[in-house]
C-alpha cells in the first residue's frame, strides 16, 4: 500500500510541487522569521557580551520600574558616589559613564539620523579595560573640549576622518563643531546596533549634555580574585538608597532581553503573516486531496473491493499528505533562510539596521518547519482521507466519479448561523466605537460561516459574474464549468477570498486613519505651524527651536510638547508635558472640567473617558510611577476630551515633566503667528530662523496631514507586500484546481476539439473558467473586506481612528485586478487542455 | 489492394489514396491501414465492417482528420486534408463533417439543444431555425431539447449527436460505431434517423459497426480486414453481410 502511493506521487511530480508550494510559502515564512529572530539575538547576545567586557559590576540610579521604554535612561547622579566606590575593598578600577542626546550632521549639513536607532553622544573614558569592546580603529580619544571620536559606521558611511570637521546637535540646540580626532568600533562591529555615537572628554560632556557634575551609571572592574557578585554585594553596601549595583552579566541580559523585546513586535507581525499564508495553503491542500479523492474513488473502491481495510485507504491518502508535508517543510526551509535575508533587508529599509551575523538555524527552527509543514498538510487533508474511507467497494463497478453531492443540512444551519452572528459582530463593531472583541469575533465567524456556505452562493454567484460573457462560445462554457463543482469552486475562491478580504480591510482602516489624520489635524489643531522631527526615526529635537522661534517678531505663540513614559495603576503609558500657558490657545482640547492653567507643579489634565472609568474628578488625587522620581503623587486638575493632537490621555505641566524625566527634547512644537502675520509669513520666518536646524521640518497644517498620509501609504505599501503573497498562494490554488479539472475533462475536451472547438477556444474557456473561480474570489472578498475594515476602523477609535473612510475605487480596483490574475493562473492549465488528444476521447476505454 | 469505383457515378464526398498506416518502430510495426485507396461518392450510406483490429476505426479517423496518415493522403472533396494545420483541420471538422461516436458524444454541462448547435456556435453562427426544427423532429427529440445527458438514456443521447452530427449540413457524417452501446430498439430508431437523412437530404455518411442488422441500413458495405479493403456490396441485407463476413474468417 506505502509503495503504491509513493510510486503515484513520483508519477506526479509537478501536481506533488505545487501542492506542496501552497504551504511552502508560510512554511518559509515561519522559519524565516525564527531564522532572523535567532540570528538577531545572537548578534546583540555577542555585541553586548563584548561591551560589557572589561566590566565587573555597574553602578546606577534605581529604577522605579523597568522595560523597554525606560531602558537606557536611568537617573543621573553626583560624581562623588565614584569617589566613595573607588574605596571599596576589591574595585582595581571605577569610572563614571554618561550617554545623552547628540545628533551629528553630515558634511552637506544633513542630519546623520539612522532609522529606529538612536543618535548618541557619551563621555569617552580614560581607562579603555572599562571600555571594553569599545575600542579605538584610529587615531586617539579626545583631550581638548573641541575634539570627538565617532563610531566607525558613521565615518565609513559619512567618509569622515581624523582631522575632518564635524558639526553635533545637542538636546539643548544650536550647532557646534568638533574635530575628529578618532574612529572607534564595538569588537567587530562599526556601531551599536545601528546606532550612531559621538564621544568627547567626560567633563566636555557633562556640560553638552546637560549633566554638569553627574553620571548615568558608573563601570566597576574587580580586583583579580573578587567575583563580581560578591564585588556587587559589598559595593552596595556604601550606596545610596536610590541608587544599586547590578553584575555586568545582569546589564547585557537587560539589553538583549529589550532587543527582544523589540524585535517581538516584528516577530509578531511576520508570524501573522505567515498564519495568513498558512491558511490559504491549508484551504488549497483541502481541496486539492478532496479532488484526488474524487478523482481516485474508483481506484479506492477497487482496492476496497480486492480486500483493502478503511484503514489502509485513511493511511495512503495520509502518507501522500505526509510527504507533500515533508517536501512543503524541506522546501520552505530552504526558501526561510532567502526569506530572513530578505527580511532583514526590509527591517532596514524601515530603519531597524542589524549587525550583521551568519544566519543562525537553530534545531528549534527546523522542528518548526517540519511540524507546521506536515501538521498543516495533515489536517488539511484529514477530511478528504476519512471521506475516501467513505467510499463502498461497489463504487468500483459504477460509471465515472460519483457527482458532487448537495451541501448537508447540518453545514447550512452552522454556516448560517455563523455567517448570521458574525454579520451581527460587525454590525455592532460598526455602530458602537472600540468594540475591538466584537470586531475580530464577528469577522471571523463572517468568514467561517461564508466558507461553510459558499458551495450555495458559488453557482448563483457565477452565473451573474458570468452573465456579461456567456454570449460567447468559450464564455459561457467557462461560465458553466465554474459552476459545475460548486464546492470545488468555493474552496478555491476561498483561499482568495482570505488574501483579498485582507487586503480591501486594510486599505478600509488605511483609508479612516488618513482621513482621521485629517479630520484630527482641522478639529483639534489651532496653531499656524506644527514642528516635528524631520525623521519619523528621531526621538524628538532640541529645545533650542522653540528658544529661537520665541524670539521672531512674527511668532505669538509658541507651545511645547514632551512625551514620556510611566506608570498609571502598574500599567506603562505615554503622558504628555505641556506648556500650560499656552496649550489650549494651539490646540483644542475640549477641556470638560478644572483648566490647563490649573496644571501648576502637580496637577494632571485627564482624558474624560479615563476619568470617567475610574471614577476621577477635579481635585482626586493621582499617583503616577515615573522611571527616574518613582511615585509621585499629583492630583487631577482638570478632564479634557479630545486627546488626538497631544497624543495622550494624560497631560502634565513641562515643569512637572522636566522634574521627572532628564529628557529634554521636544516631540512637537505648535507655533501661533502674531496677530496681522498670515501663517504663509511666520512659516517663511520660522524656516530662515531654522536653518541650522535640518532635523525639524516645518508644517502648516495641510502639510502636516500630506506627510502623515505618506506615511500611512509607506506603510501601507509593505502590507501590501506581504499580502501580496497570500494572494499569489490563492492563485496557485486556482492553478491547481484547474490543472486537476483539466484531467479530469480529457474526454470531453477531446470530443469539443473534434465537433470544432479550435485550441484558441479551448484556452479562452478555460481563461474564463478561471477568471469566474477567481472573480468569486474577488467579490466575496472584496464584500468581507470591505466589511471588516469599517468594523475594525470603528473598533480601533481608541488608536486614534476618529472617522470611518470606505473607499470605493480603490478596493474594486484591488478586486478586478485579482479576478484578472486568473488569466495568469489559467496559462498552465489552459496549454493543457489545449493540447489533449482528440483520439483519446474519440477512442472509448 | 482493390479499387472501388463509385456505384452511382456522382461527386466524391471524401476518398482515400494509397493511405497507409504504421504503429510503433520498423521492425515491429503494426500496420492499421496498408496502403488502401476508396472513394465514398456524395448522398451515399456506405458501412465499413471488417473483424476488430481490422483498421476500421484507424480509417475513419484519418478520413476526418483526427489522426494523420504515415504516407498516402485523404481528400474530403478536393481538399487534402494530411496538408491542413491543426486550425485548419478544426475548421475543417466544425464546417463541412459530422461526428457520431460510440459513446461520450455530449457535453455534459450543456443541454442537448446547446450540444446540437454546438459546432455552429463555435462557429459563431446562428442556428437555422427551420433546419434545427427538421432534425430535431426527425430524431424526435422534441421535448427533451432542455435536458443535460446526464437526464437522457444512451439511446437519446446518440440520437442528439446525430442531430448534432447534421446541424452544420456538413459534407459527410462519420460514425463509429454510432449503435455500439445501444439496444435493438435505440439502434434501430437512430439508424432510420441517418437512412432518413440520407434519403431526405441526400447526406453522405460513412459508419463503421460490428453489426449486420445495422450495416444493411446502408447503401454500400466495405469489408476490410489486416488494414485492406477486401470487398464491397451493394443493396446489402443483414444475411449477406454475415455470409460476407464467415468468408473474412470472423
Ligand atoms: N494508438 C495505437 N498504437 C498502436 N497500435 C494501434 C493504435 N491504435 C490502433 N492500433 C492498432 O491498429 C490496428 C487497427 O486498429 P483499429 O482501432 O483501427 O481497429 P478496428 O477495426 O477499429 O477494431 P475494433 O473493431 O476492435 O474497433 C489494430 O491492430 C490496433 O491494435
Ligand atoms: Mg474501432
Amino acid at each position: 500500500m506505502f509503495t503504491l502511493t509513493l510510486k503515484g506521487l513520483l508519477a506526479r511530480k509537478v501536481r506533488l510541487f505545487l501542492t506542496a508550494i501552497s504551504v511552502m510559502l508560510g512554511v518559509a515564512f515561519v522559519s524565516g522569521t525564527l531564522v532572523l529572530t535567532d540570528t538577531v539575538n545572537a548578534a546583540f547576545d555577542q555585541l553586548y557580551a563584548g561591551l560589557t567586557k572589561g566590566t565587573d559590576v555597574t553602578v546606577r540610579a534605581k529604577s522605579a520600574f523597568t522595560d523597554t521604554s525606560t531602558l537606557g535612561s536611568p537617573k543621573p547622579f553626583d560624581t562623588k558616589v565614584v569617589d566613595q566606590v573607588r574605596k571599596v575593598d576589591g574595585v582595581a578600577a571605577a569610572e563614571g559613564s554618561l550617554t545623552g542626546y547628540a545628533l551629528m550632521l553630515d558634511k552637506s549639513g544633513k542630519p546623520i539620523q539612522p532609522g529606529g536607532a538612536p543618535t548618541l553622544g557619551a563621555g569617552y573614558q580614560i581607562d579603555r579595560k572599562l571600555a571594553g569592546g569599545f575600542t579605538l580603529r584610529q587615531g586617539r580619544g579626545p583631550q581638548t573640549p573641541t575634539e570627538v571620536v565617532i563610531d566607525a559606521a558613521t565615518a565609513k558611511k559619512q567618509g569622515f576622518v581624523p582631522g575632518d570637521t564635524i558639526k553635533v546637535m545637542f538636546a539643548t540646540g544650536g550647532q557646534r563643531p568638533f574635530t575628529v580626532v578618532g574612529i572607534a568600533g564595538f569588537g567587530e562591529a562599526d556601531n551599536l546596533a545601528g546606532a550612531t555615537l559621538a564621544t568627547f572628554q567626560m567633563s566636555t560632556a557633562q556640560q553638552l549634555l546637560g549633566r554638569v557634575g553627574q553620571f548615568d551609571t558608573i563601570d566597576v572592574r574587580g580586583e583579580s580574585g573578587v567575583k563580581p557578585d560578591e564585588l556587587r554585594a559589598r559595593i552596595a553596601r556604601v550606596l545610596p538608597a536610590d541608587m544599586e549595583a547590578v553584575t555586568s552579566t545582569t546589564v547585557a541580559s537587560e539589553a538583549s532581553k529589550s532587543v527582544g523585546e523589540a524585535l517581538k513586535i516584528f516577530t509578531a507581525i511576520f508570524l501573522g503573516f505567515a498564519a495568513v499564508s498558512l491558511l490559504v495553503g491549508s484551504f488549497i491542500i483541502w481541496n486539492t486531496f478532496s479532488i484526488l479523492v474524487t478523482q481516485r474513488s474508483r481506484e479506492h473502491a477497487l482496492l476496497r473491493a480486492i480486500g483493502a481495510g478503511r484503514r489502509q485507504i485513511l493511511g495512503s491518502v495520509l502518507v501522500e499528505a505526509v510527504v507533500v508535508g515533508l517536501v512543503a517543510s524541506g522546501l520552505g526551509l530552504g526558501v526561510g533562510l532567502l526569506v530572513a535575508s530578505g527580511l532583514r533587508g526590509l527591517l532596514s529599509v524601515i530603519g531597524m539596521e542589524l549587525p550583521n551575523t551568519t544566519l543562525q538555524l537553530h534545531a528549534r527552527t527546523v522542528v518548526a518547519a517540519v511540524a507546521v509543514g506536515v501538521g498543516i498538510t495533515l489536517v488539511a487533508a484529514l477530511a478528504p482521507a476519512w471521506k475516501a474511507t467513505r467510499i463502498p467497494p461497489i463504487a468500483a463497478l459504477r460509471d465515472a466519479a460519483t457527482p458532487a453531492k448537495g451541501v448537508s443540512r447540518w453545514r447550512l444551519v452552522l454556516g448560517g448561523l455563523l455567517f448570521v452572528g458574525g454579520v451581527a459582530g460587525l454590525v455592532r463593531a460598526m455602530s458602537v466605537d472600540a468594540q475591538v472583541a466584537a470586531a475580530g469575533v464577528g469577522a471571523l465567524a463572517t468568514f467561517f460561516g461564508l466558507t461553510m456556505l459558499a458551495p450555495v452562493v458559488v453557482r448563483p454567484l457565477v452565473r451573474v459574474l458570468g452573465a456579461p460573457i456567456a454570449g460567447s462560445v468559450t464564455g459561457g462554457m467557462g461560465r458553466l464549468n465554474a459552476a459545475r463543482s460548486p464546492r470545488r469552486t468555493a474552496s478555491t475562491a476561498t483561499a482568495l477570498v482570505i488574501g483579498l478580504a485582507l487586503v480591501v480591510g486594510i486599505t478600509v482602516v488605511a483609508s479612516s486613519i488618513k482621513a482621521s489624520v485629517g479630520d484630527v489635524v482641522d478639529r483639534a489643531n489651532k496653531a499656524d505651524l506644527i514642528l516635528k522631527s524631520a525623521s519619523q526615526f528621531a526621538p524628538g529635537f532640541p529645545s533650542g527651536v522653540a528658544d529661537k522661534l520665541r524670539k521672531l517678531p512674527e511668532v505669538g505663540a509658541v507651545s511645547q510638547l514632551r512625551f514620556g513614559a510611566a506608570q498609571i495603576g502598574g500599567m506603562t503609558d505615554y503622558i504628555a508635558g505641556v506648556d500650560p500657558a499656552t496649550v489650549d490657545r494651539m490646540a483644542n482640547l475640549g477641556v470638560a472640567s478644572g483648566s490647563v492653567a490649573a496644571l501648576g507643579h502637580d496637577g494632571v489634565l485627564v482624558n474624560t473617558d479615563v476619568a470617567k472609568a475610574k471614577g476621577l474628578r477635579v481635585g482626586s488625587p493621582f499617583t503616577v510611577k515615573f522611571a527616574q522620581t518613582g511615585d509621585q503623587k499629583l492630583r487631577v486638575a482638570g478632564t479634557f476630551t479630545d486627546k488626538t493632537l497631544v497624543g495622550s490621555s494624560y497631560l502634565i505641566s513641562l515643569d512637572t515633566y522636566n522634574a521627572n524625566f532628564s529628557e529634554r527634547l521636544d516631540i512637537a512644537v505648535l507655533v501661533g503667528a502674531r496677530k496681522g502675520v498670515t501663517t504663509e509669513q511666520v512659516k517663511q520666518a520660522a524656516k530662515v530662523a531654522l536653518t541650522e536646524y535640518p532635523n525639524v521640518s516645518v508644517q502648516d497644517s495641510a502639510e502636516l496631514k500630506k506627510t502623515q498620509n505618506d506615511s500611512v501609504n509607506q506603510l501601507l505599501g509593505m502590507v501590501y507586500v506581504m499580502l501580496l503573497l497570500a494572494v499569489v498562494i490563492a492563485l496557485l490554488g486556482v492553478v491547481n484546481t484547474l490543472a486537476l479539472s483539466v484531467l479530469e475533462r480529457t474526454r470531453e475536451l477531446g470530443l469539443l476539439r473534434a465537433v470544432g472547438m479550435t485550441r484558441r477556444q479551448v484556452r479562452s474557456a478555460v481563461r474564463w473558467e478561471a477568471v469566474l473561480i477567481a472573480a468569486v474570489g474577488a467579490v466575496l472578498g472584496l464584500c468581507l473586506g470591505l466589511a471588516f475594515g469599517a468594523a475594525f476602523s470603528r473598533a480601533l477609535a481608541d488608536i486614534g481612528i476618529v472617522t470611518v473612510a470606505v473607499p470605493i475605487v480603490q478596493p474594486v480596483v484591488c478586486a478586478i485586478i485579482a479576478a484578472l490574475a486568473g488569466v495568469v493562473a489559467a496559462i498552465l492549465p489552459a496549454r493543457r487542455a489545449a493540447k489533449v488528444d482528440i483520439l483519446r476521447a474519440v477512442v472509448a476505454e | 489492394m482493390s479499387m472501388v469505383k463509385s456505384p452511382t457515378g456522382v461527386g466524391t464526398a471524401a476518398r482515400a489514396v494509397g493511405a497507409t498506416k504504421r504503429y510503433g518502430r520498423a521492425d515491429s510495426a503494426v500496420r492499421a491501414l496498408d496502403d488502401v485507396s476508396v472513394e465514398f461518392p456524395s448522398g451515399v450510406f456506405t458501412a465499413i465492417m471488417g473483424p476488430s483490429g481490422s483498421g476500421k476505426s484507424t480509417l475513419l479517423h484519418c478520413l476526418a482528420g483526427l489522426d494523420t496518415l504515415t504516407s498516402g493522403q485523404v481528400f474530403i472533396g478536393d481538399t487534402d486534408v494530411s496538408s491542413l494545420s491543426d486550425g485548419d483541420l478544426t475548421l475543417l471538422r466544425r464546417n463541412r463533417l459530422g461526428f457520431i461516436f460510440q459513446t461520450y458524444n455530449l457535453v455534459p454541462t450543456l443541454t442537448a439543444e446547446e450540444n446540437i448547435v454546438l459546432p455552429l456556435r463555435l462557429g459563431g453562427r446562428k442556428a437555422d431555425h427551420e433546419w434545427l426544427a427538421q432534425v430535431v423532429s426527425a430524431v424526435g427529440l422534441a421535448d427533451r431539447l432542455h435536458h443535460t445527458p446526464a437526464e437522457l438514456s444512451g439511446g437519446q443521447q446518440q440520437r442528439v449527436a446525430a442531430a448534432r452530427a447534421l446541424i452544420t449540413r456538413p459534407e459527410i457524417v462519420f460514425a463509429d460505431e454510432p449503435t455500439g452501446a445501444l439496444d435493438s430498439r435505440s439502434s434501430a430508431e437512430l439508424l432510420r434517423f441517418l437512412r432518413h437523412a440520407v434519403d431526405a437530404y441526400g447526406q453522405t455518411i460513412v459508419m463503421v459497426t460490428h453489426d449486420a442488422v445495422a450495416a444493411s441500413y446502408a447503401d454500400r458495405v466495405l469489408f476490410l480486414r489486416d488494414g485492406q479493403v477486401v470487398s464491397e456490396m451493394t443493396e446489402p441485407t443483414a444475411d449477406r453481410i454475415l455470409d460476407a463476413m464467415k468468408g473474412l474468417g470472423e
